[in-house]
């Protein structure tokens, strides 16, 4: 347990001495304010550059909600742009400690495979979460300003619910660092991996059921609707299970020492 | 203390780094593994101090797997590496608190290690500006700082300048006193400084387990070598008939003679060359064989 808060307090250190810890924030809230802006100045910009003389019926121009804004900034922003940064934060997390010698290099003191492994994930899931956090808010606040407002406890749920897929993304991320020693190729397998999970969505409802990305579909679903899905508390239990199998597979891997 | 090596193997895709190597290592030894490169010495230091697993056969530190015991073990690796924006400090904290070690002893103990490595001025100084033969000095640091009962290291001087070397040298015989250390290298004049007793492999297997007072006892009286000139070299047939005397060896002018009992047969040698009117250069007994002969009869020669 002990060796646990040492290696969190390390990782967070140097998240501190890397910057990550402004910078991983600051591009969340960029990704926030995007959807709410871009969508409030449409009209302007289609004007400004489109020169729409006449009149225009234009369906996709109906007014939005605040929840619809905010569902599109987890759809078209955070699942895309935001999950590329996820993956590229974390995709080194295992992979230059096994370069460098580190993890064998702290593995020879009594320090267990668990504790390490729980060390990386927590303490890069924590900065994460505060940054999609951080950007959630500014987006709230943004589609509140410019739109309308939207029920506070259905944002935090939903903030929970993609929490989960979050978690997913830096426990896959991880495994994958784990096992591979280029950064080229994690990144590509997990970018890949990832959003075809996320496209996958709405195709099935069976294997909606199995896939992690319906989290952010449920959060989604939930901002825009304001009420949850029933699958959503299935697909919540098969993403835990999905997270503890990806956990258990970089164990084996280090345990094991394959790493070499 | 005391570790056992029992039958350890281990075997990569294309060949037998280690095969069926045993020994036992008792406390308060400095024991020099020694080796031509590719030996298995660095394979066989990495399963001692579980970065590799064995495929077979066991290591075990007061009965107990080695696994179990990485408190008691300290650990150099032939390149330490270190998180480069951690301070020297810091780093020994790191790995300190991963010990097991509170933070409180540590912050007490840390200046301590670092005044005994050398680094008391450096503390502070971030790991990314060290020289190899700080961080190799930050590196046994970090190997002595939770006092463990046994240390490994791995080539711990072979990599430095012979400044570097010599600080290494004398820190590792500051710290002999206190733990027992197993060390790979393969200069052996290092291994003669430091150590007592000396492993040498050889693809992967243990060839020789010897101690400096075994080779100096053994090794008291070598052959007898005469320095003679070119011309007389025709004596050497002649010599060869002598009852006393059981090989002979030419290198270029000098000769070197094997004799059962070289304390009263060498005046004998000496006269019969005298007799013969040999132009002797030089004469002269040689002392006791060197870590090197050894090493080199060993190894090159079987």
């Amino acid at each position: 347990m002990n060796s646990l808060l040492v290696l969190i307090n390390k990782e967070l250190v140097q998240m501190k001495r890397d910057y990550k810890i402004i910078w991983l924030p600051l591009v969340f809230i960029f990704l926030g304010a995007t959807q709410p802006v871009v969508m409030y100045y449409l009209p302007a910009i289609i004007k400004a550059i489109g020169g729409g003389q006449g009149i225009t019926i234009d369906s996709s121009m109906v007014q939005q909600e605040g929840g619809q804004i905010m569902a599109a900034t987890l759809g078209s922003q955070f699942d895309q742009l935001g999950m590329m940064i996820i993956i590229v934060s974390v995709m080194g997390v295992i992979q230059t400690d096994k370069e460098s010698g580190m993890l064998a290099f702290i593995l020879t003191r009594p320090v267990s495979v668990a504790a390490y492994i729980w060390g990386k994930v927590i303490s890069n899931y924590i900065i994460i979460i505060l940054s999609v956090s951080c950007g959630f808010i500014v987006a709230f606040l943004y589609a509140r300003y410019l739109f309308s407002s939207v029920q506070l406890t259905s944002v935090l749920a939903s903030l929970f619910i993609y929490f989960v897929w979050v978690l997913f993304m830096v426990t896959f991320t991880s495994m994958i660092s784990t096992i591979f020693n280029s950064q080229g190729i994690i990144a590509l397998i997990s970018i890949v991996f990832l959003l075809l999970n996320r496209m996958l969505v709405g195709v099935h409802p069976v294997l909606d059921m199995l896939n992690p990305a319906g989290m952010s579909n449920h959060a989604m679903e939930l901002l825009s609707t304001g009420s949850a899905v029933n699958s959503l508390y299935g697909n919540l239990l098969i993403t835990m299970l999905w997270v503890l199998v990806t956990l258990g597979i970089s164990y084996y891997w280090i345990t094991q020492k394959k790493f070499h | 203390m005391r570790l056992e090596i029992k039958n350890v193997s281990k075997r990569f895709k294309q060949k037998n780094a280690v095969s069926e190597f045993s020994m036992e290592l008792e406390t308060g030894q400095c024991v020099g593994l020694i080796g031509p490169n590719g030996a298995g010495k660095s394979t066989l230091i990495k399963i001692i101090a579980d970065v590799f697993r064995a495929d077979e056969g066991e290591v075990l530190l007061d009965g107990q797997r080695i696994s179990n015991m990485k408190r008691e073990i300290g650990y150099l690796p032939q390149y330490p590496n270190f998180f480069p924006w951690m301070t020297a400090k810091e780093t020994l904290l790191f790995m300190g608190q991963l010990s097991g070690i509170s933070k409180q002893k540590l912050l007490e103990k840390v200046p301590v290690v670092l005044e005994k490595v050398g680094l008391t001025g450096e503390g502070n100084v971030k790991v990314q500006t060290f020289s190899g033969g700080m961080r190799q000095r930050l590196g046994i640091a970090q190997a002595i700082l939770h006092t463990p009962a046994f240390i490994v290291m791995d080539e711990p001087v072979s990599a430095l300048d012979p400044i570097g070397r010599r600080e290494v040298l004398n820190l590792i015989r500051e710290i002999k006193k206190e733990t027992t250390i197993l060390l790979s290298t393969h200069i052996l004049s290092d291994a003669e400084e430091i150590c007592e007793r000396f492993v040498i492999m050889k693809n992967g297997k243990k060839i020789k387990d010897t101690t400096i007072t075994e080779l100096l006892n053994r090794n008291t009286r070598g052959p007898v070598s005469l320095e003679i000139a070119p011309k007389d070299l025709q004596w050497i047939q002649s010599a060869r008939e002598l009852s006393f005397v059981k090989k002979i060896e030419v290198k270029g002018s000098k000769v070197e003679f094997t004799l059962e009992y070289p304390q009263k047969q060498k005046n004998m040698l000496l006269k019969n060359a005298l007799n013969c009117d040999v132009d002797i250069l030089r004469f002269e007994e040689d002392g006791r064989k060197t870590l090197e002969d050894i090493f080199l009869k060993l190894v090159v020669e079987e």
